[in-house]
């Protein structure tokens, strides 16, 4: 085991205040993260260097490489949009896919991940788009349009055709199971 | 520019290096941002420039507009565009004020957008406000919360109300946050500047103890999670469960979380029992004289009787090791500890079974089958490349599965076939009962045989010791097989739902498992107890104990057989067969019973935790890596969380109550034996109390316990009362919950009118809109959309005779719309009633605020069209 003295411990107890995970999980991700690129992320943190690591590094981490939405997560959770990441989104990241992040936080972060067009609603071609990751194009475009169809349908509760971070949290509730599955062990 | 502002603004608390650095960073963003602020018109003598602005302004537009999560800034500038307009008049800014704030020009100063004010007001709060504006665009772009002024108001609440909170409060709230780390860090960097200036108002030194206080606080926390660090180190088998999650999903890691639960129960009442009873008797220890052959570990026979591995060999003195001194009273030890046992296990289950209804079971009727088949479905610890790829394909077949069944649902089944699915159905449940019951008569009538066998004599020899294992074999054989017949039986059947057909299955597997556990129950206390044997309580355990051994032994061998050599077959032989799936009910259905077998032991043999650690680590394992080795994930989508929630019920309702019903009888009713245990001599174990308590009453000291031994733990009148009030509180908190069940469906009924309004309101307004191709449409549009802007001075502006000016603004606008077509189909095409949007995206509880703006933007519509009949447009 590495030593944890990363950077300063008021530093370290400022990220944990800041974020849903504990000290253990912060060190090991500080690790995760260094270890992507080590040539460019320094050891010592206490000057706040400007590291940024691209998204093709991000997206090969082994949690990462094969989840099909994998360049979402990055993207929602990057500073720029883009998917690369500093120290701060990379810890942002893994905090919200923790088991200790509340239900709101996770079906926030969830919602902006199936918010492919970014209009803070999930409409019919998110839906779309999301079925086509789920399923690895294997429907025809016409039973793809039928379930995005029923999924509105159901879940949208005030009529807009589209869905609402109001509407999925509704959903959330009703499906207990997103708390333990919209997580990635680190 | 803005960089020098924020320097005139500068405040003590800026010197955290942290603000300063943020500040400065962002110190380029602001210029940029500069250019899009409204605000900027009262810039004293910056007439070049903002002749350049106004150049620029129309482009700002549809840049903010197209901004995500910006509809709001559309009606922003908007109101700018009018009040700084050459022919801006007083009334248009008095009438479209969307804040108090926004009136940075007071009345009494108002003039021409273009001969700007120099006082110093106004430049202050110009300053005032640029220094927000930033972490306003920050706080919009990376949530999507929306541009207008209130939400730096609703930011400095934000910060006020967290500035109120206690620090573990706090800490809380701003991890619930959904910013990114660093605005986090900056919301606190404000809250933490808002309590200093208050403890600084409040008093000007802080008192040394609650300095003291924060410090040992702080240390406190640091050790805590130096603590956790090495806690972590020890926690291994986090990597396992990781492994497992990544190949087959979180319904098989839901097995081997349960698991690991039960392990660490198991380990909990190993520490109780033998901190709290073992050690003392080890202090009184006699020597043991029987040799150890090896085949005790099976039996648990001959060397073990006279170990404190049973109830047999435990004392019933009282252990004191200095004369005179402190002395331990074994009996009282025992039963208590046992008690107390029970006791935190039913709080540590009750609690858990409470804690995952409330999270699992929230409203399970209205759950939304296909959406959430779609949104909520993918399992993100699945992170092997093989388990995604048949994951996709899983979730397609499903998908396809869906879309035919929603024809086949339509075809009604005719009554004949309902007969006949009805007779199986019927058929399979006698079946599967009638197994059940003679599986508890085989076991029944073994047991009383092989009791005669002890009775008779005690032979150590091979052939007893044979017969011994008798029993359990055929127990565990028979939980082993008969599961094999339901679920043939369940695959004849045909079930509604997949979920019927595991819950039928269960019901009938806990049904078996419980009713032979029951016999046995009925065989140990009935006849065992009742037998002339030397020690019976020593019988008893060590038959749990064989029970314990072979169960664990054929667990083995089922992950042997049933899913290695399935394997083997299915990948050699019958290829169609394929890998096998893990049987998860089947599973937990045996850790369950292995538990509720411990439990049942505990009274008899107060270390068999040990041997259930030891069966459940390795059981651990090997399932691991047979897993690994043979298995394919599961197919279904298995409700995990559901199931984890029965699954823990299952484990309190029949097999904890059943357990305490069970020592319950054996501690009050039963006569423990005369020449072993801690209990002999006594008419029953609790008479260890009583007798106590006798005692206990010549001592004036301990007068109170006896007190409420008498009036309250043996008083009937007291537990009457208990159970009424009980009773009382529950049938309060059900009619509560009924209430708020009708206020549920209320609610929902209120979001759905809400969407039908917001449909009737855009329906309306479009049809405005494609009425009057004029220019005058989408003036209307700005009108309403500022509508949302809520303004107590507005309504009676709307009604003063001021119609010309109304109606010029809105021709204003409607040029600037001929001018910027874009803009407008922008405007247009964002969504429009932004008030209504807003409403519906805050949470839950503003539904009546919701409301309140809808209606009132229906208001706005209606006035619109009063104008429109009085004033028709050219």
């Amino acid at each position: 085991m590495k030593g944890f003295g990363f950077f300063t411990s008021s530093n370290r107890l400022f990220f944990l205040i800041l974020s849903c995970t504990d000290n253990y999980r912060l060190c090991i991700l500080f690790y995760r993260y260094r270890d992507l690129a080590p040539q460019l992320v320094p050891l010592d943190y206490t000057h706040k260097p400007d590291v940024t690591l691209p998204y093709e590094l991000i997206g090969s981490m082994p949690e990462l490489k094969d989840n099909p939405f994998r360049q979402r997560i990055a993207e929602v959770f990057s500073e720029d949009g883009d998917g690369n990441m500093t120290l701060d989104n990379f810890l942002d990241m893994f905090s919200v896919l923790s088991e200790m992040a509340p239900r709101d936080l996770k079906a926030y972060y969830a919602f902006k991940i199936y918010d492919f067009n970014n209009d803070d609603y999930i409409c019919k071609s998110d839906l779309e788009k999301t079925v086509n990751k789920l399923t690895r194009n294997e429907l025809t475009p016409e039973e793809v349009s039928l379930v995005c169809e029923k999924v509105i349908y159901e879940a949208d509760a005030d009529n807009d055709g589209k869905l609402s971070l109001e509407d999925f949290q509704h959903m959330i509730i009703r499906a207990p199971d997103f708390l333990s599955t919209f997580h990635i062990r680190i | 520019m803005s960089y020098h502002y924020n320097k005139a603004f500068e405040n003590p608390d800026y010197h955290l290096s942290e603000t300063l650095e943020i500040n400065r960073r962002r110190s380029p963003q602001e210029n940029l941002f500069s250019y899009q602020a409204p605000y900027g018109a009262s810039l004293p003598g910056s007439y070049g420039e903002h002749d350049g602005r106004e150049q620029n302004y129309p482009l700002a537009i549809p840049v903010a507009s197209m901004r995500q999560g910006s509809e709001y800034r559309g009606g922003l500038p908007r109101v700018n565009v009018l009040s700084r307009s050459p022919y801006g008049s007083f009334t248009d800014n008095l009438s479209f004020e969307p804040e108090p704030e926004l009136a940075y020009n007071p009345p009494s100063t108002f003039h021409s957008p273009y001969t700007h004010s120099t006082s110093n007001r106004s430049e202050d709060d110009f300053i005032w406000r640029r220094d927000r504006r930033p972490h306003d665009e920050i706080f919009m772009t990376s949530s999507s919360v929306f541009e207008t002024n209130p939400v730096w108001k609703e930011e400095e609440t934000l910060v006020g109300n967290l500035a109120s909170m206690s620090t573990n409060e706090r800490i809380k709230a701003i991890q619930k946050m959904p910013e990114t780390m660093k605005k986090k860090r900056e919301i606190r960097n404000k809250v933490l500047k808002e309590i200093t200036k208050k403890s600084r108002h409040r008093s000007t030194h802080l008192s040394c103890c609650t300095q003291c206080l924060q410090g040992i606080a702080v240390s406190f926390r640091r050790f805590g999670n130096s603590l956790s660090e090495y806690f972590h180190l020890l926690q291994l088998r986090y990597n396992t469960l990781k492994v497992i999650g990544a190949e087959f999903g979180t319904s098989v890691l839901s097995y081997f979380i349960f698991l690991k639960w039960l392990l660490t129960f198991n380990i909990f009442s190993l520490l109780i029992n033998f901190s709290f009873i073992t050690i003392p008797q080890f202090l009184a220890a006699e020597p043991n004289n029987l040799s150890f052959t090896g085949l005790e570990l099976l039996t648990g026979a001959g060397y073990f009787q006279q170990t404190v591995l049973y109830y047999g060999f435990y004392t019933n003195a009282t252990i004191s090791k200095i004369k005179n001194g402190p002395s331990y009273n074994m009996q009282l030890a025992y039963i208590f500890t046992v008690g107390l046992y029970f006791v935190i296990c039913f709080l540590i289950l009750l609690f858990s079974i409470a804690k995952s209804f409330w999270r699992n079971f929230i409203n399970p009727q209205a759950y939304s089958v296909n959406a959430s088949k779609l949104l909520c479905t993918w399992d993100f610890n699945i992170t092997n490349e093989k388990a995604v790829k048949l994951k996709q394909k899983n979730l397609s077949m499903q998908i396809k599965e869906d879309l035919t069944e929603v024809n086949w649902e339509v075809l009604s089944v005719s009554a004949k076939e309902r007969v006949v699915c009805i007779s199986i159905n019927f058929a399979s449940w006698v079946a599967s009962l009638g197994t059940a019951l003679a599986a508890c008569a085989g076991v029944y009538f073994l047991s009383t045989n092989n009791l005669k066998l002890f009775v008779k004599g005690h032979r150590n020899d091979l052939e007893s010791q044979a017969a011994m294992l008798v029993l359990p074999v055929v127990t565990s054989l028979l939980n082993a097989f008969i599961p094999f017949f339901y679920s043939w039986l369940g695959r004849l059947e045909r079930f509604k739902t997949p979920g019927q057909h595991i819950y039928v299955t269960i019901t009938r597997n806990i049904i078996l498992k419980i009713s032979i556990l029951g016999i046995l129950c009925y065989y140990w206390l009935g006849i065992v107890a009742a037998s002339e044997s030397q020690c019976w309580e020593t019988l008893v355990g060590q038959d749990i104990y064989r029970l314990i051994v072979v169960d664990f032994i054929f667990c083995l061998l089922g992950s042997f057989f049933g899913e290695f050599l399935r394997r083997i077959i299915g990948t050699t032989v019958y290829v169609s067969l394929g890998l096998p799936e893990f049987d998860i009910g089947r599973n937990v259905l045996d850790l369950i019973y292995a538990q509720t077998l411990t439990w049942v032991g505990i009274l008899f043999s107060p270390l068999l935790p040990v041997i259930q650690i030891i069966a459940f680590s390795i059981v651990f394992y090997v399932k691991k890596v047979s897993l690994m080795m043979n298995c394919q994930p599961p197919r279904k989508v298995w409700r995990t969380a559901q199931m984890t929630t029965s699954f823990i019920f299952l484990l309190f309702f029949p097999s904890f109550v059943g357990v305490l019903a069970v020592i319950g009888v054996t501690v009050w009713r039963l006569k423990p034996s005369e020449e072993c245990g801690p209990f002999r001599g006594l008419s029953s174990m609790y008479a260890a109390v009583s007798e106590w308590i006798e005692i206990l009453e010549n001592y004036t000291a301990s007068k109170w316990v006896v007190w409420i031994y008498h009036n309250l733990i043996t008083s009937e009148l007291f537990f009457f009362i208990l159970s009424t009030l009980v009773l009382i509180v529950t049938y309060i908190y059900w009619q509560i919950i009924e209430g708020r069940k009708t206020m549920t469906k209320l609610l929902y009924k209120q979001i759905s009118n809400e969407g039908k309004d917001k449909m009737f309101l855009l329906e309306q307004l479009r049809s405005l809109q494609r009425a009057k191709q004029t220019p005058s449409a989408p003036g209307g549009q700005g009108q309403a959309g500022q509508s949302s802007s809520y303004h107590p001075s507005r309504q009676p502006a709307q009604q003063v005779p001021d119609y010309p000016g109304r109606a010029f603004d809105r021709n204003q606008n409607a040029s600037y719309n001929n001018e910027y077509p874009d803009a407008a189909g922008i405007l247009r095409g964002t969504g429009f009633p932004p008030g209504l949007e807003r409403a519906q995206r805050s949470s839950g509880p503003g539904m009546s605020e919701a409301v309140a703006i809808a209606l009132r933007a229906r208001e706005a519509a209606e006035l619109e069209d009063q104008y429109d009949d009085t004033y028709p447009q050219p």
